[in-house]
């Protein structure tokens, strides 16, 4: 069902990762990933949890681990 | 409104199909009344122009979107598009199975009692087994593409 935003378990820190990488924006991430810039966006907001294939794609472009982008909040 | 290509390309379905539809179930339902056969050659004539038009404008508006979005469009559907396609299937085809069974009991009940056939409608409308089966088939491509939309407006 639809989780609304405060209750989204899975945090992450790809806004400040994108400042840090010469203020990558939303669309360079998107096509480095292969998913849209709208997908990237929702999961910033923590709108949108991303499968396990995409946050490894993500943590490789910012050359982290997975668990330094998202953070697992259990309620 | 930030939306992305697969989102624009469902409100281009949704909108057409109620539109489309809508004023042809407002037409067949205008239609009780009239003689059997007229109102049976008219209704067929009127679902053959709304199928005429539900392609038309799928081909010229998403075409026309395709070409405005053209690296959206190669792209096609992420990870995510993908998981709200599949959530709008599950919702929209429980739509249609209870149609379907609706469908199936009228066609079972007629088929024990004969004598309600001339009686069996409030509605006269004509082929009223297949309009209510192209009523679930409707309403449940609406559910669809409404439950779709939902996911990307509320997120998941």
């Amino acid at each position: 069902m639809v989780t609304n935003l405060a209750t989204l378990p899975i945090k992450n820190k790809i806004r400040e990762l994108r400042f840090f990488a010469e203020e990558m924006t939303q669309q360079e991430l998107a096509e480095l990933v292969g998913v849209t810039r709208q997908t990237i966006m929702a999961i910033e907001k923590c709108k949108y949890s991303p499968t396990l294939e995409v946050a490894f794609k993500i943590a490789e472009v910012f050359g982290q681990s997975i668990d330094e982008v998202f953070q697992y909040h259990s309620a | 409104m930030n939306m992305s290509f697969k989102e624009k390309s469902i409100w281009i379905s949704l909108v057409s199909t109620v539109l489309i539809f809508g004023d042809y179930f407002i037409n067949v339902l205008s239609l009780s009344g009239l003689p059997a056969e007229t109102a049976k050659t008219t209704a067929l004539e009127l679902s053959l122009r709304a199928l005429f038009l539900i392609i038309l404008i799928e081909v010229i508006f998403q075409g026309m979107l395709a070409t405005s979005n053209r690296k959206a469009a190669k792209l096609g559907a992420d990870e995510r598009d993908k998981l709200f396609e599949y959530k709008g299937n599950n919702f929209g085809y429980t739509v249609l199975v209870i149609g379907v069974f609706i469908t199936l009991g009228r066609i079972v009940i007629l088929e024990l009692n004969p004598e309600l056939i001339g009686q069996s409608s409030v509605l006269e409308i004509p082929l009223l087994t297949a309009h209510i089966l192209l009523f679930s088939f409707i309403f449940s491509e609406i559910v669809r593409f409404s439950t779709q939309l939902y996911f990307y407006r509320c997120g998941h």
